[in-house]
């Protein structure tokens, strides 16, 4: 099976005038593959963000190459990379006036830019959505009047609107409570089991990158530091390398899957 | 409701209105001309060429039409601008290029920098050469690398905006005190009956930029997602921000090249059809053409009957009018002002 | 004599409707069916001067700034000089609309032509302009003879004056047209020569063109003997005096030679400017006008 997702020898730099300079990614190599959950850790500035804009072609690499199923994102016109890789951001911007249907909505636009009007067909779909993460019955409400676990169900409804065969979360469980946190993960879980979707889950997070994810990549300063499955990856000494304090990796009580937890300073 | 069945709705409605309206101007003015003969002059009964049919045909008629496309040019102005820079206190003015219209006017008119009388076209481009320059000034002040960042697209709007301003503030002071009084009260924004020919003119103009800002209606709702949120759904965000600074700067042009600056239009009326209609810009755009023309309509109809035979300006009326209903609709709705 | 003149170009010139070209006051043909019976004055100077010479009865329409006689203000009204209600021009179905390229915007020009409305325009700027204007509109309205009759005792009442200044020392005038900004009148602008024919010494004579802004240091620095504030009925005159009064060290000050002028007098173009040099002439020379005491 080839890989979903590739990058290939990528680099990128930010231009010096927007304060960049460094390279913000340099020759980074990895393979996301169908029906895979990957996750993408590694500290502040490590690359993350940046990883994610090359993914869903906001940035153009400066070298190397990004391939979706075997194909240079660059070839693709963005609406075609819409169609089939879907962004869930952390939250929508401050003041967004929509309803939940409305922007549910909006993921059908890559599949007929040229539309004025979304068709019924594109009106099922978004239907569906809805009721994959459970919000059908908050279809008219705007969103602000959500609660944090509310939105990010809706935005992760749009998402799966776009039909994309590759989900991209960028911290989707960084504002949520324990709750919506448990129910995110489950729900991911799902998707990717249920629909074969392919996940790539960028985190903060690591004892839940480690709970869901088939393999994880540990980004520092915008190089690999290791790529393979979560044991493999959480080891002590690489993440005290590359965090810069001290951790004990453990195993989850009920998942056995690897926790780490920070050694707090002057206990 | 699906938003094509609220934009049929409202299109209804409005059109209703803006007839009614209309109408309604047709009957009132300065001459004494009795509804009957209003009609008279309508249906082609009155007397050729008689003071009637002269009142209604080529005075009120051509500045209804003025005043219905003026006002629908300012608001689907200000509505493509206010979603494009995510701002409710956009308006056109802020795009700088209202500012540098009226530089070019008042530049031709302070030194009289006209062959004949007849010359109502040549101050039309003065005021689209000035528009032009401030058009080029912003987008090239603005742009970075490739694109046009929203920020600072609206100080570098800003920006041209003062320097015209304040640019026109020196041709005053130097001015004949003789020339003063029209320059000022070309200044303060007023409706006259555009002939025909300019009538053309000015709606062609209008049409272009209006057909830019529609047809980027759908991408302007996705844009509230942020511009990487839009991309990331396939909207070509460059793309839209040109056509839509293009668009509006089109419409802005026009309204300030043959009616003169009017303020506070495109402002209003966005906000109050986002209010009652919500914030999709694909039911916005083509109904504030229809409430913006309504809403000047009513404003100047209103400016040259009150105190008749002497005319208000049109932008004190829009300003006092307004206002409270403005503030009326704020305080009585849900407020979903974010554009 | 007009009639038969008329008819000859009514027989001469096939299918065309003009019987009588007039130039204008900017040298501008203007074309008429025949003498005008209904004139609108869109100029105060203008009104004061038909009503003068006894052209009234043709007058249908004038501003709301035409308030002299107190028979004009009867006048069917059609706003005011700026943006003059086009449709009540219309409906007052004149012959011809007089007005002024100092006072009135071109876009009324454009937009009476282009209503087939013939508009006269006047743009006096000197003494001799207005009288000027007046044999105009004099000939304009058939009243020749009473507009030569008017103009020969507005010359004779100048002459008087001049004469009468001819040999005094000229004080140094100073004339507000608006204090603030400072307006003054300068090269080529009427009062100008007004204050030159009253026997005084403008200070702002040279200080720019027409109706320019004058800085007040300027204005001080020349030391005015006599200054003369114009008034424009706003009542501001009692504030405007003591911002003058303040310079204690102007000759003109200490002199206790601080006058109000009538404005209307003074920047209307019609015969009350003969009025208002005479105003001038006491104000300057008192002296040599005894028994009319001080306004």
């Amino acid at each position: 099976m080839s890989a979903l997702a590739e990058f290939r020898g990528v680099g990128f730099a930010y231009p010096a005038r927007e304060g960049g300079g460094g390279f913000a990614i340099r020759d980074l190599s990895f393979t996301v593959g169908q029906e895979e959950i990957f996750g993408v850790i590694g500290p502040n500035a490590s690359g993350k963000t940046t990883l994610i804009r090359l993914l869903s072609r906001v940035l153009a690499p400066s070298r190397g190459d990004v391939l979706l199923e075997g194909e240079p994102l660059g070839r693709l016109t963005r609406a075609a990379v819409a169609t089939r890789i879907a962004v869930v951001p952390q939250d929508v911007p401050q003041g967004f006036p929509y309803t939940v249907e409305e922007l549910v909505l909006m993921g059908r636009f890559p599949y007929a830019p040229g539309r004025f009007f979304e068709s019924e067909a594109d009106r099922a779909i978004a239907g569906e959505a809805m009721g994959l993460t459970g919000v059908s019955a908050l279809r008219h409400e705007p969103l602000d009047r959500l609660s944090g676990g509310e939105r990010q169900r809706v935005i992760l409804a749009r998402a799966l609107a776009q039909k994309p065969r590759l989900l991209v979360l960028d911290e989707p469980t960084a504002h949520l409570d324990l709750r919506y946190q448990a129910e995110c993960a489950g729900l991911l879980r799902r998707l990717n089991r249920e629909a074969g979707l392919g996940i790539v889950l960028v985190s903060h997070d690591l004892s839940l990158a480690a709970e869901l994810c088939d393999r994880l990549l540990l980004l520092a300063a915008g190089a690999a530091v290791k790529v393979g499955a979560p044991e493999a990856v959480l080891e002590e000494a690489t993440l005290e390398a590359v965090y810069g304090c001290r951790v004990v990796v453990d195993k989850h009580p009920v998942s056995r899957r690897p926790t780490v937890q920070v050694v707090w300073p002057n206990a | 409701m699906s938003p094509a069945s609220r934009l049929g709705s409202a299109l209804a409605v409005l059109a209703l209105v803006a007839a009614a309206t209309a109408l309604a101007a047709l009957f009132v003015g300065s001459a004494p001309i009795s509804p009957r003969a209003v009609v008279a002059v309508l249906t082609g009964r009155a007397q050729a060429q008689g003071v009637d049919e002269v009142v209604v045909l080529s005075l009120r008629l051509p500045r209804i039409a003025a005043a219905l496309l003026a006002g629908g040019a300012l608001a689907v102005a200000g509505a493509g601008f206010q979603a494009l820079t995510r701002n409710p206190l956009a308006e056109p003015s802020v795009l700088g290029v209202s500012s540098g219209a009226a530089f070019g006017v008042v530049l031709a008119q302070v030194f009289g920098l006209r062959a004949g009388l007849l010359d109502a076209l040549g101050l039309t481009a003065f005021a689209f050469g000035g528009a032009l320059v401030a058009g080029v000034a912003v987008y090239l002040i603005a742009s970075r690398a490739g694109g046009l960042p929203v920020h600072t697209l609206l100080l570098a709007g800003v920006i041209v905006g003062i320097f015209f301003s304040s640019a026109i503030t020196v041709l005053i002071s130097i001015v004949d005190f003789d020339r003063l009084g029209g320059v000022i009260h070309w200044l303060l924004g007023n409706l006259s009956p555009v002939p025909a020919g300019a009538l053309g003119v000015f709606a062609a103009v209008a049409a272009v930029g209006f057909w830019l800002v529609l047809g980027q209606s759908r991408q302007l709702n996705l844009l509230a997602l942020g511009e990487e949120g839009a991309l990331q759904l396939g909207v070509n965000a460059e793309r839209v921000k040109r056509r839509i600074f293009i668009g509006a700067a089109l419409l802005v042009a026009a309204v300030v090249a043959f009616v003169g600056p009017i303020g506070f239009v495109g402002l209003i009326v966005p906000h109050a059809l986002r209010m009652t209609l919500g914030p999709d810009n694909r039911v916005l755009v083509p109904t504030a053409l229809l409430a913006g023309g309504v809403f000047l309509l009513a404003a100047d109809t209103l400016a040259r009957n009150l105190v008749a035979p002497a005319e208000l300006s049109v932008g004190v009326i829009t300003a006092f009018c307004g206002a409270p209903f403005f503030i009326y609709l704020m305080r009585s709705r849900a407020v979903r002002l974010a554009p | 004599m007009r009639a038969a003149a008329a008819l000859v170009l009514l027989l001469v010139l096939p299918g065309t409707a003009v019987a009588l070209t007039l130039t204008d006051q900017t040298g501008r043909r203007v074309s008429l069916a025949g003498p005008p019976t209904r004139v609108i004055s869109l100029v105060p100077g203008v009104t004061e001067t038909l009503f003068a010479i006894g052209a009234q009865d043709a007058l249908v329409g004038v501003t709301e700034f035409c308030d002299y006689p107190a028979q004009a203000r009867l006048k069917p009204r059609v706003g005011g000089m700026l943006a003059p209600s086009l449709e009540a021009m219309v409906a007052l179905k004149p012959d011809v609309v007089i007005a002024t390229t100092s006072g009135n915007r071109e876009e009324t020009f454009t937009q009476l032509e282009r209503l087939k409305i013939p508009v006269y325009l006047v743009n006096p700027a000197t003494v001799a302009d207005v009288l000027d204007l007046i044999a105009r509109l004099g000939a304009v309205t058939g009243r020749e003879q009473a507009a030569g009759h008017l103009i020969a005792t507005l010359s004779a009442r100048i002459k008087a004056v001049t004469e009468r200044v001819a040999s005094l020392p000229r004080p140094r005038v100073l004339y507000v047209l608006w204090p603030e900004p400072l307006i003054v009148p300068a090269r080529g602008a009427l009062v100008s020569e007004l204050l030159a024919l009253a026997g005084g010494d403008s200070v702002t004579a040279d200080g720019g063109e027409s109706y320019p802004r004058y800085s007040v240091e300027a204005a001080v620095a020349r030391a005015p003997q006599v200054i003369v504030l114009a008034s424009h009925g706003s009542g501001q005159g009692a504030m405007t005096r003591e911002k003058w009064e303040r310079f204690t060290s102007l000759p003109a000050i200490k002199a206790g030679r601080l006058y109000t002028a009538d404005g209307n007098l003074l920047h209307r173009y019609g015969p009350r400017v003969v009025d208002g040099l005479e105003l001038l002439a006491r104000l300057i020379h008192p002296e040599a006008f005894p028994g009319k005491g001080h306004p």
